[in-house]
């Protein structure tokens, strides 16, 4: 059999040992602390764990219908009116023991198809449609994407169940009706109609080999065309639906026939109010099934408390249909209705709650005052409000909800940060939300942790135990690393000091605008903090570094497409200089192409798919009369440039300049030769493993690329405190974060640098040759943007922790850095105490972001092998949480090859 | 009398495509196990009046206000729709 690497390393005496700090006990070791939720949220998260990911038509159809009854009304009113009879027809479906009801569609854990956004992914491949996806790029990621095998993912067809994107399960009873309602948007989706557009952008053929190349992985203005922002709850708390109606109403007598001064937009008020009645209309019908639904089952349940709750609900529901919450449980159902609500109405992924500890508060405070609510109920609604938001799915292809987002929708809450006035905002409920996070590990809401140094002691170290329960949360963010950046990017749209005080995550990780609104309640004014910017998730997508710096290397050709990419520079690349600043050319020809492009289709979609919902939600739409796709938000410079795999680039560039060029120890030329030879090893999918230690050597290796290998594993890597390597990063990030701001939405704003990877690094690496830091072809790239390749950071966590602050990382919408620690490392108050110094180290220093595996990788290796044992096992990917069974398997191996920490 | 199974009845609530729960007994059950007799039937369009097949999965729902009239098909929950009539 075909020796390892580590093999082959181990015996010329080089450790491939991923452990630092000290040695793993040998036997496998289990996280510290173990908690168990309320027996009603057990019952319920038992559901979900035997419940696969199920969709159907019933939203899809209703949609449909409607709207292609409306081929010549305004497109804002044709929208709202095909989403109002989408909501309206939804079955309502209870679970008993909810008390947080309603559902994206009528399973558990359900989801439906948007094919008005794309229609052809999930055609047969054998389906011309499906050809041509594939042609023009956007189905070239499936193929280096792949969904976990376990959990709920239905990965294959069985019985009469039929797998859509190797995730979803539909009744074969549907699928006809899925093609016949797909064909209809032929032509029409946003996929198909910015297509039209995008070919005449003249670079046009550059993206189309970008993308097939998977240089970028995927447009967002047909798959997820909005997200990563924070949600905002106010209005709806504040006046209630049909107080929303009223306004829209007195709104609309005010502007009609009048533009106002604006004449281009300002006549289009009108409609826009007229669709924002439409479709609250819509929200309360869908109430009021899930109302009436409640009533018949309060009338055919026998037993008595059942009972009473479905009474409950349905007397709730009828109340929230028309008014404003009164109550903490009123409240939390309102909120929880909104955002399914918003979830319904696009494909979204990481529509985060924001700060909900705050959002909720007022209600919790007066209730317990007033003894209508316990501590231990709130609880109890806070552990419920995970398996509500963890049995969210987003249906999209293999590609972008597999090999980007493995399968997460990233809800994610936020606690601590700031109040208005610049002291501590923490409170009694939020550390109630940490409690709910540690006694109901399930992925989401996944937490951040806005970190400020107010912010009280016992607090952080209530968040390193539940850190400690390894569920990856909460991560802690920057406050002042945040706010600094917000006022440079949103300065200029009037933010004020106040307002950014306000800031919360949306999606995983990014650094959204947010405002304070004024909540009255029983005569109390409160200021509660919500979104107030558009999507973060959208502008130039995961932009693969190595992948780039590969096509540098080969004059603009593909490698492994053969296909010409980008023009050849023909440059003889004699430099480190040479390199740098071709790598840079081609960069930003990416940047240019997939702006452009991106522009375009984002455009197509606000003009026949805008948001109705999650706009009038936000401010100031309900204010101004313009919707998001008139610039109605409060904030509206969020396009962005998203980089990935930027420390495999940063070795990748340390190799090549210590060995080819300070050095001068091989030519360019025979590293090229190295490389495309895969420095004599097989490529990762032969071997099945995308980890570096596990790749094989070839059978017919003679060896010839041996002693080179060695050199440039060895060469300086970056997270050691080791300016050679670090220094590369700092000249990247220096560029990078300037280059970002050339580039303009079609918002007509500039757009920032915006630095994760969520899992991108396994598809990517998937599509990447061998690279000259000594990684193989077909293996992941480093995780996140400031986590070590795996085993290279051999200095310890604070090293790790210098290189990652050699950079102002307020230049950017963020940052993202994982470190993996073994549950012993951290053992006890005094490990607890250990891991807050490790961040707050961090946090001085300047980084933006750290998160924490807490797991023994022997754990997870035994995992891999043995999943029917491992159904709950939770692991943090890269700014998510996600159920191991349900991560695909390149992902896994980076997990497991991941450099552990054995102290800290 | 045509046996009617637990994912065509109003006794049960799916949790997914392959099972859900019988709100009567509150157990587990399988959607395509056959359900106690005296169960209700389920409203979907295959038992509406308004629904005209067109082949074994598809048909025309009459009750449309398009022209031609839009499609349906057999197996949709119409629970929520203002058209359904039941077949008697």
């Amino acid at each position: 059999m075909a020796k390892k690497l580590k093999e082959v390393l181990s015996d010329a005496g080089i450790s491939m040992d991923l452990q630092s700090g000290g040695k793993a006990p040998d036997q496998l070791t289990d996280r510290e602390i173990k908690r168990e939720p309320h027996p009603r949220v057990k019952k319920l998260k038992d559901i979900f764990m035997d419940t696969l990911s199920s969709a159907n038509n019933e939203f899809t159809y209703w949609y449909t219908r409607e709207y292609m009854q409306h081929d010549c009304e305004i497109p804002v009113v044709r929208r709202a009116k095909a989403l109002k009879s989408a909501f309206a027809h939804l079955t309502p479906t209870f679970y008993p023991g909810e008390l947080l009801v309603m559902h994206k569609a009528s399973y558990f854990r359900g989801s439906f198809p948007m094919p008005w956004l794309s229609e052809g992914f999930y055609m047969a491949h054998e389906d011309e449609f499906y050809q041509e996806a594939l042609k023009r790029g956007s189905a070239s990621v499936d193929e280096h994407s792949k969904f976990g095998s376990g959990g709920g993912n239905v990965t294959k067809s069985f019985g009469k169940v039929v797998s859509i994107a190797g995730k979803f399960g539909m009744r074969q009873e549907e699928i006809p009706a899925l093609l016949k309602l797909a064909k209809m948007w032929y032509g029409k989706s946003v996929d198909d109609l910015g297509n039209k557009y995008e070919k005449m952008v003249p670079e046009y053929k550059t993206k189309e080999q970008i993308m097939r190349s998977i240089i970028c992985m995927f447009d967002s203005g047909f798959t997820l065309p909005q997200g990563r922002e924070v949600i905002n709850y106010y209005y709806p708390l504040e006046y209630g639906f049909d107080g929303i109606i009223k306004m829209a109403n007195e709104m609309k007598a005010k502007v009609a026939g009048k533009a106002d001064g604006d004449g281009m937009v300002g006549m289009n008020r009108l409609y826009n109010y007229e669709a924002v009645i439409f479709m609250i209309e819509g929200m309360q019908k869908w109430i009021n099934n899930y109302a009436k639904e409640a009533r018949r089952l309060e009338s055919i349940t026998k037993d008595a408390k059942q009972k009473a709750e479905y009474k409950g609900i349905a007397e709730r529901l009828e109340w929230i249909e028309h008014n404003p919450p009164r109550t903490f449980i009123e409240a939390f159902q309102m909120i929880e209705t909104l955002h399914l609500g918003v979830l319904n109405e696009d494909a979204i992924s990481g529509m985060s709650p924001g700060r909900i500890g705050q959002i909720l508060y007022p209600y919790f405070e007066q209730d317990i005052e007033a003894g209508r609510l316990t501590e231990d109920e709130a609880l109890e609604l806070l552990e419920l409000d995970r398996v509500v938001k963890t049995s969210i799915d987003c249906f999209a292809s293999t590609g972008v909800v597999g090999g980007v987002l493995s399968g997460n929708t990233f809800n994610t809450l936020s606690v601590g940060g700031l109040d208005k006035f610049g002291q501590s905002a923490v409170n009694r409920l939020e550390y109630l939300i940490l409690e709910a996070a540690a006694n109901n590990a399930m992925p989401q809401s996944t937490i951040a942790l806005l970190y400020d140094e107010k912010l009280p002691e016992d607090f952080l170290i209530l968040a390193m135990e539940v850190i400690k329960s390894g569920a990856g949360y909460p991560a802690f963010m920057n406050t002042p690393v945040a706010q600094e950046f917000l006022m440079k990017q949103y300065g200029a749209e009037g933010m004020t000091l106040e307002d950014v005080r306000s800031w919360a995550i949306g999606g995983c990780l990014e650094t959204s605008a947010c405002v304070w609104k004024t909540l009255h309640l029983n005569g109390k004014e409160y200021d509660i903090p919500g979104g107030a910017g558009q999507p973060t998730s959208v502008g130039v997508h995961f932009i693969a570094m190595p992948k780039v710096l590969e096509l540098v290397l080969f004059n603009g050709v593909d490698p492994r497409t053969k296909e010409k990419v980008y023009e050849a520079h023909n440059r003889k690349l004699e430099t480190y200089d040479e390199v740098w600043d071709q790598f840079k050319l081609y960069w930003q020809k990416t940047c240019e192409v997939l702006a452009w492009t991106n522009n375009i289709q984002h455009d197509i979609w606000r003009k026949n798919n805008m948001a109705v919902l999650n706009s009038l939600l936000k401010p100031d739409c309900l204010d101004n009369g313009h919707l998001i796709n008139e610039l109605g938000y409060r904030f509206n410079g969020t396009f962005n440039v998203e980089s990935a795999g930027t420390i495999t680039l940063v070795n990748s560039m340390a190799a090549l300049k210590k060995i080819v060029y300070d050095d001068k120890e091989v030519t360019l030329e025979e590293m090229k030769a190295a490389i495309v030879d895969n420095f004599g090893f097989k490529d990762a999918r032969e071997v099945n493993s995308f980890s570096l230690a596990d790749q094989e050597r070839k059978d017919s290796d003679s060896g010839k690329w041996e002693k080179l290998h060695f050199k440039v594993l060895q060469a300086p890597k970056y997270g050691n405190d080791d300016k050679y390597a670090d220094q590369i990063l700092l000249d990247w990030e220096n560029f990078f974060c300037e280059d970002a701001t050339h580039y303009e939405s079609l918002y007509g704003l500039k757009m920032y640098p915006c630095q994760i990877s969520v899992s991108t690094h396994g598809a990517m690496g998937s599509a990447t040759l061998a690279t000259a830091d000594g990684r193989l072809s077909g293996t992941t790239y480093a995780d996140a943007s400031m986590s070590a390749f795996p085993g290279t950071d051999r200095n310890g966590p604070y090293a790790l922790l210098n290189s990652a602050s050699i950079w102002d990382h307020s230049k950017s919408q963020n940052s993202q850095l994982n470190i993996k620690i073994h549950p012993t490392a951290i053992k006890g108050i005094e490990g607890s105490k250990k891991l807050l110094d490790l961040t707050r180290a961090y946090m001085r220093k300047g980084g933006f972001h750290i998160q924490y595996n807490i797991v023994d990788s022997k754990m997870l290796k035994d995992a891999q092998e043995h999943p029917e044992n491992y159904r709950d096992l939770m692991v943090r990917v890269a700014g998510f949480t996600q159920y191991w069974v349900e991560i695909g398997k390149s992902v896994q191996d980076e997990l497991i090859a991941r450099t552990e920490y054995e102290g800290v | 009398m045509e046996k009617l199974l637990y994912r065509d009845s109003r006794n049960y609530v799916p949790i997914d495509v392959t099972k859900g729960i019988d709100h009567l007994t509150g157990e587990t059950v399988m959607a395509d196990k056959e359900a106690p007799k005296g169960y209700e039937v389920m409203p979907k369009c295959k038992n509406c009046a308004n629904f005209k097949a067109d082949g074994e999965q598809m048909g025309v729902c009459e009750g449309s206000m398009s022209e031609p009239k839009f499609f349906a098909y057999p197996d949709m929950v119409a629970i929520t729709c203002d058209m359904y009539k039941e077949v008697k």
